[in-house]
């Protein structure tokens, strides 16, 4: 990197506000991906003005910028794949309004997900969206990726909660305020773009977010079954009632017996399969829709329906699926956490082929995912000192994600495409749907600067798609 | 009568690409898809993407200006054209797509009437929360395009928050697609939001894949009357801040009132204001709602509390749907502005349109959905019809004079200054006006920071501004 780079970043944010020693920048090569990629620099913006002057010397210097939050993401998205600078938000942290008669809280993009929740609890409220990190991760990769969680099923991801957006464009850093507190957009849905955009057309510098309602009444219900069709059939069959839970999550028996060796969250370890559900509301309705889904699940061939006695159990459970990839990286030198989508009609099929695809790739795959959003998180364990093994990984990979579009389905339900899936992209996109896509990141990053070779495949025409780079990491989460 | 201009060797082509049965030039056609007193010079009716891909990239190629339409309720939302060449009628792609109930999620074409379809999504026990006004015939497309008000926002958000995506034609006249037929997704960019409210200027939507929902066992509406505006946004905020789940609230004001004939079915007071609010789910939900209303509406003072089943209900739920509609049947040159409300910006404006209408010599009707915490407000004003009937001059019928065109600009400029809070200036703009009005005021106000950004999409969507060159704001 151009030593005037660097000294022209320290002038601007202080020399404590920039990284470029060697070992320093070692801990910013990786996110929660199998992907890593080395910045060359790193820098801790204090303000949106530092953003914008960052924005600025990034294109006087003709350098790639990749902003990055708490680097939890699982598709690379905060990876500087072409090298150059990472700006990381840890110092933009504060929450700068709550309103909340009009439900809204002005926050930093480095507020912690879960910390916007915590500010406002006490009033009755929270932000609805919750990764699975979300003890960590951070608001500001949440509304680049769009991301989700389980409780999504009922509130809607990311997107349906951010109604206004700073922005720092590439190239001159003009900040821009796009969207605002009220509840509609005027003009073009500039935010609804910008959302999921990965970070590819500007950097956002202060999120309007939704607050939701705490909800009156809360049950959480876990349905234990043999045989994993059964579970499967299960969420096919509420959905199709129209029974619609807050969150409705699966975890196949190896994983849960691995979760619960763990956690010890009260997992039976002799089923094929469980089904975490929770139903919100109005306390009349929690009751009526747990009684309809314990119905469901009994006839659907459940061994057993518990109903959580207190907030203590309803919290071990759901620590038993928050804290389960954690205890999948005590048994595996790494593992591949795969995000894909089917229609829930599917769901059976699917888990099948799934199998079938683990047996025929000689991989053991686990199963914990958003079952009743047809959000699978296939987990594919591997050890990357082996020779060759990563590209078995991925091809086993691969066809699943082919059979989830062949579903219908799409790429990623909410990790995004990153470096991981862009070279995918035309499995499910045209070349006019890509090119049209190209157009509009170029009409916001014409230089290409800002978070380079992400989404979009980088090969021209329509050669052998690459299906991932081909460096395993053995990026475990902590 | 302005009238757009494909030369004869362009309709050739177009008939070329339709054949002649699909391609109309006559006056007598062409009067339907008049816009603002400009009339195309032809007006196609493509049967699939394919042809409307066609007939794009012809308009593309010529430079005609397209204009994209179904049900035409709405056509009359947006600035006046800058030109209008021709109409593209999509109602002959009204076809149910895919639809899979299981699932809960429909792929649909434009043209497909939302009452023809939540007909066959109630077949299922399924509904789209899309009730919006002009109900017998407004298609997916135009509620769409125009990001149509429906009541059932409130609980169900709006067209962004289950649209999972769309297929559309740009104004190059390439195929393309964004988001997916799932219920959750994030892959590649969300352009299919962009489309959402942009009145046809930056692709011809030829798709709709949608999230459905399941249709509640009950419904029931109810109705509080109160004094005075305060009391009625009291009682709305204390619903908002309870457990209660309503799926609409509306806060209607006595002009509102009095010409949706809200209040007529139980005789009220003539200058009160109104809240209807709707509760859907099982009984013991429905009920639970109707326990929890009433008690907050006796503690808010209300004047009067009551519950709503069968016709009555349904009539107060299409009194809410079709506020804009009622408006202007009630005066064909209403002018109505659509503005998203705060809490704080709510309290105002209902406070001082009144005041406002009244020093400019006009009628006002104030209604204002999702009342209570972020939602939205409609302000209707038209002319007086008394001033009108003293005038001296008989203005021609149903003309706006300058007279009254200046009141009205004045009168707009301060609702919107009005509704405007310490987080800005106000966010709205005028749906509806006479095609006069729309020549002498800006619709969406001042250009605002983003704007620059607007410009810059609309040249990727569509470069030699083809489609609906004018209608949206900033004349984009």
């Amino acid at each position: 990197l151009n030593p005037k780079l660097i000294r022209e970043l320290q002038n601007l944010l202080g020399r404590d506000a920039v990284l470029s020693a060697r070992e320093d920048l070692l801990l910013y090569e990786y996110d929660g991906s199998v992907e890593s990629a080395r910045p060359d620099c790193v820098v801790f913006p204090s303000s949106t003005r530092d953003v914008s002057e960052i924005m600025r010397l990034a294109k006087r210097f003709e350098t790639p910028l990749v902003g990055r939050g708490a680097g939890t993401g699982l598709s690379g998205g905060a990876l500087p794949r072409a090298g150059g600078i990472v700006a990381v938000f840890a110092r933009m942290t504060r929450i700068l309004e709550i309103d909340a008669e009009s439900r809204r809280a002005v926050v930093q993009p480095g507020v912690v997900n879960l910390d916007i929740t915590r500010a406002v609890e006490h009033l009755g409220l929270y932000f609805a969206p919750d990764p699975s990190s979300q003890k960590s991760c951070t608001i500001g990769g949440n509304v680049s990726e769009n991301a989700g969680g389980p409780h999504t099923l009922a509130y809607g991801v990311t997107t349906n909660h951010v109604t206004g957006l700073e922005i720092v464009l590439p190239g001159d850093g003009r900040v821009v305020r796009i969207g605002g507190k009220a509840a509609e957009p005027l003009g073009y849905d500039l935010a609804g773009l910008m959302v999921g955009s990965e970070g590819t057309l500007a950097m956002v510098t202060e999120i309007t977010v939704r607050l939701s309602r705490t909800p009156e009444a809360v049950k959480a219900l876990l349905a234990v079954y043999d045989a994993v069709d059964d579970a499967t059939e299960s969420v096919v069959e509420i959905t199709r009632r129209g029974i619609t839970p807050a969150a409705c999550e699966m975890l196949d028996g190896w994983t849960l017996r691995t979760v619960e060796d763990f956690v010890h969250a009260g997992f039976p370890r002799d089923c094929a399969a469980v089904l975490l559900l929770e139903v919100e509301g109005l306390s009349e309705a929690v009751a009526e829709q747990a009684a309809e889904i314990s119905e469901v699940c009994r006839a659907r061939g459940a061994r057993e329906v518990r109903v959580a006695r207190d907030a203590h159990e309803r919290d071990l459970l759901w620590k038993g699926r928050k804290n389960a990839f954690g205890a999948i990286g005590r048994l595996s030198p790494s593992y591949y956490v795969l995000d894909g989508v089917i229609p829930r009609t599917r769901l059976p099929e699917t888990l099948r082929r799934i199998e079938e695809i683990g047996r025929d790739s000689g991989f053991r795959i686990g199963n914990i995912f958003h079952a009743g959003d047809g959000n699978l998180h296939p987990l594919i364990l591997f050890d990357p000192r082996h020779p060759g093994e990563f590209d078995r990984v991925v091809a086993a990979a691969r066809a699943i994600i082919e059979h989830c579009i062949a579903m219908g389905g799409a790429l990623t339900g909410e990790h995004g495409v990153g470096m991981e899936k862009n070279e995918l992209m035309p499995l499910m996109f045209t070349p006019e749907d890509l090119a049209l896509m190209g157009r509009v990141r170029a009409a916001f990053n014409p230089d290409g600067l800002l978070n380079p070779q992400k989404i979009l495949p980088l090969g021209k025409g329509c050669g052998e798609l690459r299906v991932l780079p081909q460096s395993a990491g053995s990026a475990l989460p902590a | 009568m302005k009238q757009g201009l494909p030369s004869d060797t362009q309709i050739a082509r177009l008939e070329q690409t339709l054949g002649a049965t699909r391609t109309a030039t006559d006056p007598t056609s062409l009067a339907a898809f008049e816009i603002d007193g400009m009339r195309p010079g032809a007006a196609v009716r493509p049967a699939n993407a394919d042809e409307v891909a066609e007939i794009v990239r012809l308009a593309a190629a010529e430079r005609l200006a397209v204009i994209p339409c179904s049900g035409r309720s709405k056509l009359a939302i947006g600035g006046v054209p800058a030109r209008y060449d021709v109409a593209l009628d999509l109602s002959a792609m009204n076809r149910v797509v895919s639809y899979d109930p299981g699932d809960l999620t429909l792929s649909v074409e434009p043209g497909v009437r939302l009452e023809d379809l939540q007909r066959e999504l109630g077949q299922h026990g399924q509904f789209l929360p899309l009730e919006v006004a002009f109900s017998e015939r407004a298609t997916v497309g135009g509620a769409i395009a125009t990001n149509a008000y429906s009541p059932l926002r409130a609980h169900f958000g709006s067209a962004r928050d289950f649209v999972l995506g769309m297929e559309f034609v740009t104004g190059l006249g390439e195929i393309a697609k964004s988001g997916g037929r799932v219920v959750k997704n994030v892959t590649g960019y969300d352009l299919h939001k962009l489309l959402i409210g942009s009145l046809g200027t930056l692709a011809v939507i030829t798709g709709v894949h949608f999230r459905t929902f399941p249709r509640p066992a009950e419904r029931r509406v109810f109705t509080a009357e109160f004094g005075a505006a305060g009391a009625a946004l009291e009682f709305c905020r204390a619903v908002a801040a309870s457990a209660l789940e309503p799926s609409a609230i509306e806060m209607f004001d006595p002009g509102a009132a009095d010409i949706s004939g809200i209040g007529t079915e139980s005789g009220g007071g003539a200058r009160a204001w109104r809240v209807v609010i709707a509760a859907a789910g099982s009984a013991a939900v429905v009920e639970r709602h109707a326990r929890g209303l009433e008690r907050m509406a006796g503690e808010a003072q209300a004047a009067r509390f009551e519950a709503w089943a069968g016709a009555d209900a349904a009539k107060l739920l299409r009194a809410i749907r079709e506020f804009v509609r009622i408006a202007r049947e009630h005066s064909a040159e209403a002018t109505i502005l659509r503005i998203a409300l705060l809490p704080a910006s709510a309290a105002a404006l209902a406070e001082r349109v009144a005041a406002i209408s009244d020093a400019h010599n006009l009628d006002a009707a104030l209604a204002i959905g999702a009342a209570g915490s972020a939602g939205t407000g409609y302000v209707a004003l038209w002319p007086r019809m008394v001033k009108r009937a003293e005038a001296s001059s008989a203005p021609t019928a149903g003309a706006t004079t300058d007279d009254e065109m200046a009141s009205l600009t004045a009168a707009i400029r301060e609702v919107f200054e009005c509704a405007s809070s310490d987080a800005g200036p106000a966010r709205g703009f005028v749906e509806w006006c006479p095609t006069a009005l729309k020549r002498r005021i800006s619709l969406w106000g001042e250009a605002r920071e983003d704007f620059v950004l607007m410009q810059r999409v609309k040249r990727i969507f569509d470069p030699h501004g083809v489609l609906a060159p004018g209608r949206y704001c900033g004349g984009l």
